[in-house]
């Protein structure tokens, strides 16, 4: 297997003070890993980084054979990576069939790609296959409503299905089960299941152990900035380095 | 229909065209602040084109569609510096556009400086309406494209939008372009049905109210400027008849009061404007259609 | 001699600039928000104290008429934008709203004047017309020399407020993070009609020293000297007093001067060309501060 993402001695720090300290881990292609670490770690750093909202200091990052470190942040969705974010941020004045056609947004290059009226005409490319996105992940009853007034949890998975209008490679998923009840979350490890078997590769941060247990084979482990674990989902658990990391924090969520 | 029907009429198809033009760079999440500098340098071209004595006698035709194109250009190349700016900036900055624009033309002798300038030839209000829902037309096509997708991404989150290949500054800049093509056609027009420009009457308070009727109206549907310039030209007309027929003197007198109360309240009330997406659902909404069964190609709302 | 005397004029009018300056700058610098009133407020003041000292009122009853009605009017204001809005939907800076409320109240305001005045410009019978002396050539008009002092020196209070007294910290806290002002125990929603009081303030006493020293009063006075107001206000960079004082005076002086070289109608060009270049290439102006009126709208 080869790997998808690369990262080789990644660093960032912010008015001097390191947060990612040469960082490096191999994300394999197809598989489904997890990053975390306790809070203040770096997690949604290290996602930041990789979408371009912030500049590295120092390293490289490679996606797919491409060394994405100096792209600027609108075309890396280009080389097959988009994300989800921690707090949801759909659009909230959009309906949510249109929040999934922005995922479809840099596939649009022609003119009439560009002008064609979309929203009037609704039998066209764009508006079925965003559909038929939304049926896929149980979610065509939605998809005329402005989402800002649809259930949390209904909004987080409406959030991985424009992450997925793009086809990407690598799909970064930046907590996407906080906030949600046991059916919710369950609902949204089904989605992913799907994705996943699809052959789309799936970095979650997160902090539900058990979500990442169910979901994941990979576990990458952060701590103030620095790589201390890397393994499977089994073995994180006995690591002393991430027991102590834990420790003052609260032990459980890793035993 | 009564002269003042028409009069009233005129002045709403191009209130209608000034609202658009400064909706679109809005529903980009730009606010204008110089809608005025548009309608100056539309109204001054076209009239100059237009004049068979002191500019070129082109026939209104060429001279109305030339000028829109020619404030076009210069929306496009003042786009660039004016979108560096963000918020209280960019509001100030296309302020400050606006009064360059007034006092350049304010100087200039060949359109009549300060004395204003007059138009050649007169259109009726015949010619103005079929222009008018053109315009509003485009707009609704405007906003339904993947560019309105855009342009509304943009307005409700830029750095995301950003995120999933959307080219800001580009959306921006041709927002804010064809924002100018319609301020300029605006003014080309006015010049046409009043036959007399004066740079005085595109002050501050014209910037203000254009910026009112989006505001008021809405930004996030295209249907925002409509109704914005449909409540700003009535509803004082409608205050005037309300103090005419109650014999009530003081409601007429203090319309524009009122007008200006009624605007503090509709923020109270609707502070994103009339016509919102979930007020637009609410309007249109079919039966509700809730069953997992539905066939996937259900088309509302999209 | 000549450029001297414009010079001095110039200062005496940027005088009048700089206190509206100051009400815009502190309304953008502690709660991120244009505030429209504020034209309506000078305009107010003025107006009634032209009105009642016209009325036979001694001069002083008209302004302190006038100053009690401005603010009142001010915290009206507040209590239908900002506070209204903030409690709605929190950080109301994130909305146009307080932006479209403040400029219903001047179509409010403006047209209420109009119904009881009309448009026509006024004049003001001065009581202190011929009040001036002159050194070197040079006149002095003695009212005009006072709105100088006087401004200058109540920035200076103001400023000496901002930084040494309780109540200046409050408010400075809620400029640098309204969240965690809260949080630090400042009650916001006791602190925010201060600044409006101060706007208020401000405004009138500007209203009623421009009566003053101008003799002159319409309905649309406002317009013409915030918008000079807001120039100064740029160029000192948003959200800074003393660049408000040295904004408004450079309006000021730039602003007679043109018209002594250039003639009245040239003057815009100039000046808000300079603004233009401002916001764009330097948003901080002179002295002002990178954060400040970024948020959106």
């Amino acid at each position: 297997m080869s790997a998808v993402l690369t990262l080789s001695s990644v660093t960032k720090s912010f008015g001097g003070l390191a947060v990612i300290d040469d960082v490096s881990f191999d994300i394999e292609q197809g598989s489904r890993s997890a990053l975390i670490g306790p809070n203040g770690a770096g997690k949604t750093t290290i996602f930041n980084l990789l979408s371009g909202i912030y500049e590295v200091n120092g390293g490289q990052m490679i996606l797919d054979g491409v060394d994405i470190t100096d792209i600027p942040s609108r075309d890396r969705i280009n080389f097959g990576m988009s994300r989800s974010f921690q707090n949801i941020r759909l659009m909230p004045h959009l309906s949510t069939v249109e929040n999934v056609m922005l995922g479809q947004h840099h596939l649009a290059t022609s003119f009439k790609d560009i002008f064609y009226p979309i929203g009037f005409r609704p039998k066209n490319k764009w508006a079925e296959q965003a559909r038929a996105a939304l049926s896929d992940a149980g979610l065509d009853t939605y998809s005329g409503q402005v989402v800002s007034e649809l259930p949390y949890g209904v909004q987080k998975r409406i959030e991985v299905v424009r992450a997925l209008m793009s086809d990407p490679k690598l799909l970064l998923l930046d907590e996407p089960a906080a906030g949600l009840n046991a059916a919710e979350t369950s609902e949204l490890q089904t989605l992913l299941e799907k994705v996943s078997a699809s052959g789309t590769t799936l970095l979650v941060v997160e902090h539900d152990m058990n979500f990442v247990r169910n979901l994941c084979q990979h576990v990458v482990v952060l701590n103030f900035g620095r790589k201390i674990f890397e393994g499977t989902t089994d073995e994180v658990g006995k690591d002393p380095q991430v027991l102590e990391a834990y420790l003052g924090g609260d032990a459980s969520d890793v035993a | 229909m009564s002269a003042y029907l028409t009069g009233l009429i005129v002045i709403l198809c191009l209130n209608i065209i000034i609202a658009y033009s400064v909706f679109l760079p809005a529903a980009a999440g730009q606010l204008n602040l110089g809608a005025a500098g548009f309608m100056i340098i539309g109204a001054y071209m076209d009239a100059y084109l237009n004049s068979a004595d002191d500019g070129l006698g082109l026939p209104m035709l060429l001279s109305v569609p030339a000028a829109a194109l020619f404030t076009a250009l210069i929306g496009f190349l003042v786009s660039f510096p004016i979108l560096r700016t963000r918020g209280v900036y960019m509001i100030l900055a296309t302020f400050a556009f606006a009064e360059i624009v007034a006092g350049i033309v304010l100087n200039m002798e060949v359109v009549g400086g300060a004395s204003g300038f007059p138009v050649s030839s007169h259109a009726e209000l015949e010619d103005l309406l079929p222009v008018t829902i053109g315009v509003v037309l485009f707009g609704f096509y405007l906003i339904s494209t993947r560019f309105g997708l855009a342009m509304r991404s943009i307005h409700d989150d830029e750095s995301v939008a950003i995120l999933f290949g959307v080219n800001a500054r580009h959306i921006q800049v041709g927002a804010f372009t064809i924002g100018a093509f319609l301020g300029g056609l605006a003014g080309a027009l006015y010049g046409h049905q009043f036959d007399y420009i004066e740079v005085q009457n595109w002050g501050i308070l014209f910037s203000i109210f254009v910026l009112l009727y989006v505001l008021i109206g809405g930004t996030q549907t295209p249907w925002g400027p409509l109704i914005g310039a449909l409540f700003f030209t009535f509803v004082p007309e409608l205050l005037r008849a309300v103090g005419d027929a109650t014999g009530w003197e003081l409601i007429g007198e203090l319309r524009f009061a009122v007008f200006g109360a009624i605007i503090v309240g509709m923020m109270v009330l609707r502070p994103e404007g009339i016509m919102t997406r979930t007020f637009l659902e609410l309007l249109f909404r079919k039966v509700p259609q809730r069953s997992p069964q539905n066939p996937p190609n259900n088309m509302e709302g999209v | 001699m000549l450029i001297a005397q414009q010079i001095i004029n110039g200062l005496m009018l940027g005088s009048v600039y700089v206190m509206v300056a100051v009400a815009f700058t502190l309304t953008i610098g502690m709660l991120n928000f244009l505030n429209f009133t504020i034209p309506a407020l000078f305009m107010v003041a003025a107006m009634i104290t032209w009105a009642t000292t016209a009325a036979g009122f001694h001069w002083l009853v008209g302004s302190s008429l006038g100053m009690a009605v401005a603010i009142i009017a001010s915290l009206i204001i507040e209590r239908f934008t900002y506070r209204y809005m903030k409690a709605k939907y929190g950080d109301a800076t994130e909305h146009a709203l307080p932006l479209v409320s403040s400029l219903g109240f001047l179509i409010i305001f403006e047209h209420v004047v109009i119904m009881i005045w009309g448009t026509d410009p006024m004049s003001f019978n001065s009581p202190f017309a011929h009040a001036q002396f002159s050194i070197a050539g040079l006149i002095f008009g003695i009212p005009q020399l006072i709105s100088l002092a006087l401004s200058v020196a109540l920035v200076f209070a103001l400023s000496l407020l901002l930084k040494k007294t309780r109540l200046g910290r409050a408010l400075r806290s809620i400029a640098e993070k309204p969240d965690t002002a809260t949080l630090m125990g400042v009650d916001v929603g006791r602190i925010v009609p201060v600044v409006f009081m101060m706007t208020g303030f401000l405004c009138a006493l500007a209203g009623i020293l421009f009566t003053i020293n101008y003799k002159n009063v319409s309905p649309y006075i406002g317009d013409h000297v915030a918008t000079n107001a807001i120039a100064g206000m740029v160029i000192g960079g948003l959200g800074n007093i003393w660049g408000a004082i040295a904004g408004g005076l450079i309006i000021g002086m730039v602003e007679v001067l043109s018209i002594h070289f250039w003639g009245a109608e040239i003057i815009k060009v100039p000046v808000w060309g300079l603004m233009l270049l401002i916001l764009v290439f330097r948003p901080t102006g002179l002295f002002g501060h990178t954060r400040i009126g970024k948020g959106k709208f």
